[in-house]
């Protein structure tokens, strides 16, 4: 009851009262929702109760902010001007008819396309190489997991320098053979190129490890039994590797997916969006942060969050119905 | 009696004693908070105010500065301003963000502070109108004041002496192009752009190629000027070229009659501008990145690899330190070059650098006085000397006039003359997305994705567009 209570008055108060006032009566409705829910569980879920403040810290941190940008999506709002207006759906409408950003999903669903293929291939055949025993692998696992604990402004600013013409090591290895310096980023290939390089360099030892994971959980015996049997390797791959690897592979490319979807910070370090690759998230940043069209922005990112929402359940579909197969 | 004098003895002598506790308190500790781009002019204020700095009220005054890289300056200022933080109450800013942030209503209109200080007005009737109007007036050119100039700046040429002098090289330059290769800042100082596109031409060495008599370690090219992507780092150039061909860019003084569409996409622009471009092909092949920056032209300068480059005087002093300059000792200063006009004399309008020093509106009274005060200091000659010794500039007439001036520093001499060239860029509130549009579209010129008509029609339709929109345009 508290909380149709809460919704309502909070749905009423954004058409009629002013922000401030929107803003505390969402404070209290919350507030209220909690209370009533603390005392009519008490005693009766005790658990339930003890998890409460991690509850309310999401609820806090990541709820009420993605509500209140949610709001915000159908209003005018500009942080550098502080007035507001309610437009509607205008927002969601401009958007949607505005070519640069259906120019700015493609460039972003192609790098996504690339980036993730390019780190599942490289990821799984690290993997392969790492479920073998060989001297040194343990010190060699943990320098191909480093670059997935770098920060991503570091491998940024690695690869800058990496295809730099005059200073970087791709150029200078180049000159050696061609004796001209080469620039990988002239050109909206070679830029795409390189961005997919630097996500993958960073980001295929997180597929591996899982791969990995699901690699060693392979029983040995399995193995021996196809040894004796004769079954060639690529019949032994598809029949006893991949199905344990197959569930795990399809959470690398669930993370993976989502993660380049909001391809950033490589990109802004290494091209800025130029040579046509800019992505969604960049622009988005551009319209938030320069250009302070929060509410604009704010529409951006739902269309952003729906299409990773789609995309994921999209996966857990497929895993779903071939665990069912299984 | 006697108890009484006691008492009143005691009582005395318990006052001068409170009193002596007492009056250190009335110097108050105050500390002003001041968003600075990370870079000398700005270190040299910092340790300049450690030093030497006493507020005249007899306060306990702290500077706690945060030195921002200048790539993210403006976004961390901005989000700083519009969180509604309040964190500063001074800040340096571009002068291009006046409008927006005034608009906003973070800077603080100083004409009242202005007229109240006859000291601090005779100071600012003091100093060269360009740099006062680019960082100060809101409608630029107007009457209203919001900035003080901390760091006035102009595009200069650095040169490599050991380079352009060298006896093989000013023979194989005569003998290529029947002229002097310009070797001495005063030589220098006559360069025009074609001259500066021969250099360009002759200077393209590969690894191995002869170069002062020996065979060059690495590629060595003979200019460069910024071509960047990022921020206004290629549009800083672009606009002297088009100043002194002719062109414009959108004139924000003629609103709302200026319009954006036949000016900026002119004929004059566009060949302007193809000018500019023809000059890429001569400089590093970073260039073709887009990347070009002017930090990157600074590094491949510092690093040997450039013979002339185009760049702010910010820079200058890490050039000749040799901890940070492997051309140290080899480099020379002069005007940045222009456009020979038909009568002989060279055009070299360009776009001004520098910040002033702004003052938020929400900064209690007590700290917009200590924060005058500190302009003040900052502003009066004995200060601004020992700035422009240690490698910063003034806008204040009597100080660069003043003889001692060209002898601080090797740039010196470029200073009065050059900002005699100087306008600026827009101060509209629509300023970033003017840059940001203008900057992807001068991107795709500079990387050769399309040509030069075709990049300034898509600047002047955006811009008439927007401008119409903020009904800056009718």
């Amino acid at each position: 009851m508290a909380s149709i209570v809460g919704i309502v008055a909070v749905a009423i108060s954004a058409f009629v009262l002013p922000v401030i006032a929107t803003l505390w009566l969402t404070a209290a409705a919350c507030a209220l929702v909690a209370v009533t829910a603390v005392v009519n569980a008490w005693g009766r879920y005790t658990g339930g109760l003890l998890v409460a403040p991690a509850i309310a810290v999401l609820v806090v941190m990541n709820i009420f902010p993605l509500l209140w940008s949610l709001g915000l999506s159908f209003y005018n709002y500009r942080a550098d001007r502080q007035t507001l207006s309610f437009v509607g759906l205008r927002n969601y409408e401009r958007l949607i008819t505005d070519p640069v950003v259906w120019d700015r999903l493609t460039t972003t669903a192609l790098l996504v396309v690339l980036t993730v293929t390019v780190q599942m291939v490289v990821g799984f055949l690290l993997a392969l190489l790492f479920s073998k025993q060989f001297p040194l692998r343990r010190y060699l696992l943990i320098l191909v997991l480093t670059p997935m604990m770098l920060s991503y402004v570091a491998v940024g600013a690695f690869f800058r320098y990496y295809y730099d013409p005059t200073f970087g090591l791709v150029s200078q290895f180049a000159n050696l053979f061609t004796d001209e310096p080469y620039v990988l980023i002239s050109s909206t290939a070679g830029a795409v190129a390189a961005i997919v390089i630097a996500d993958a360099w960073m980001w295929a030892p997180f597929v591996m490890l899982l791969v990995l994971a699901g690699l060693v959980s392979v029983p040995k015996y399995l193995y021996e039994a196809a040894s004796v049997d004769r079954v060639p390797a690529w019949r032994r791959f598809q029949s006893i590797t991949f199905p344990y690897v197959k569930g795990l592979l399809l959470l690398a490319l669930l993370f993976r997916t989502i993660e380049a979807f909001k391809l950033f910070d490589v990109v802004f370090i290494l091209t800025d969006g130029g040579q046509s690759t800019e992505t969604i998230a960049l622009y988005v940043y551009r319209q938030a942060i320069q250009f302070n069209k929060t509410s604009y922005s704010a529409s951006l990112s739902y269309v952003l969050l729906f299409t990773v929402i789609v995309l994921t359940n999209l996966y857990l579909y497929l895993a779903n119905r071939r665990a069912k197969e299984g | 009696m006697k108890l009484i004098t006691r008492s009143l003895v005691t009582t005395a002598l318990a006052g001068c004693i409170g009193m002596s506790f007492t009056i250190p308190s009335w110097s108050e500790d105050i500390t002003l908070n001041m968003a600075v781009p990370d870079w000398p002019p700005t270190r040299i204020m910092k340790r300049l105010f450690d030093e030497k700095y006493k507020a005249p009220s007899g306060n306990n005054v702290t500077l706690e500065v945060d030195f921002i890289p200048w790539p993210d300056y403006y976004t961390r200022l901005n989000a700083s301003l519009t969180s509604g933080e309040q964190k500063y109450n001074m800040a340096v800013s571009d002068s291009q963000w006046l409008g927006a942030f005034i608009e906003g209503g973070y800077y603080r209109k100083l004409n009242d502070l202005i007229d109240a200080d006859p000291e601090l007005k005779a100071t600012l009737d003091d100093m060269h109108p360009a740099p006062l109007q680019a960082y100060a007036t809101y409608p630029y050119k107007s009457d209203n004041i919001y900035g003080f100039p901390q760091m006035p700046d102009i595009l200069i040429t650095y040169a490599r002496s050991d380079v352009l002098c060298h006896p093989d090289e000013q023979a194989g330059f005569q003998e290529k192009f029947g002229e002097k290769l310009p070797c001495t800042p005063e030589e220098l100082d006559g360069m025009d752009w074609d001259m500066f596109e021969k250099i360009g031409q002759f200077f393209q060495r590969k690894k191995g190629d002869m170069l002062m008599g020996e065979p060059a370690e690495d590629d060595f090219y003979g200019i460069s000027y910024q071509a960047g992507k990022g921020y206004d780092f290629s549009s800083m150039q672009i606009n002297g070229f088009l100043w002194q061909g002719g062109g414009s860019i959108w004139d924000e003084t003629k609103i709302p009659d200026g319009q954006a569409e036949g000016v900026v996409n002119s004929d004059a622009s566009v060949k302007a501008f193809e000018h500019y471009l023809r000059l890429l092909k001569y400089m590093p092949p970073v260039v073709k990145t887009g990347s070009m920056d002017i930090f990157k032209t600074d590094e491949l300068f510092r690093e040997g690899k450039t013979a002339l480059n185009v760049q702010w005087i910010g820079f200058a002093e890490s050039v000749i330190n040799p901890d940070t300059s492997k051309v140290a000792g080899d480099v020379v200063f002069a005007a940045m070059p222009g456009t020979k006009q038909a009568d002989g004399t060279i055009n070299r309008t360009s776009n001004i650098g520098g910040q002033p020093f702004v003052i938020m509106t929400w900064t209690e009274d007590d700290k917009i006085k200590e924060a005058v005060d500190f302009v003040k200091w900052w502003l009066s000659p004995e200060i601004q000397h020992e700035f422009a010794a240690a490698g910063g500039q003034s806008a204040i007439k009597s100080v660069y006039n003043d003889p001692k001036y060209v002898t601080y520093r090797p740039w010196n001499r470029t200073w009065a003359p050059g900002l005699e060239w100087q306008q600026d860029v827009w101060h509209v509130p629509q300023f970033f997305e003017l840059l940001v549009q203008q900057q992807e579209q001068y991107d795709l010129a500079i990387t050769g994705k399309q040509d030069a008509k075709t990049t300034l029609d898509a600047i002047a339709k955006f811009q008439q567009q927007l401008l119409e929109d903020a009904d800056l345009i009718q």
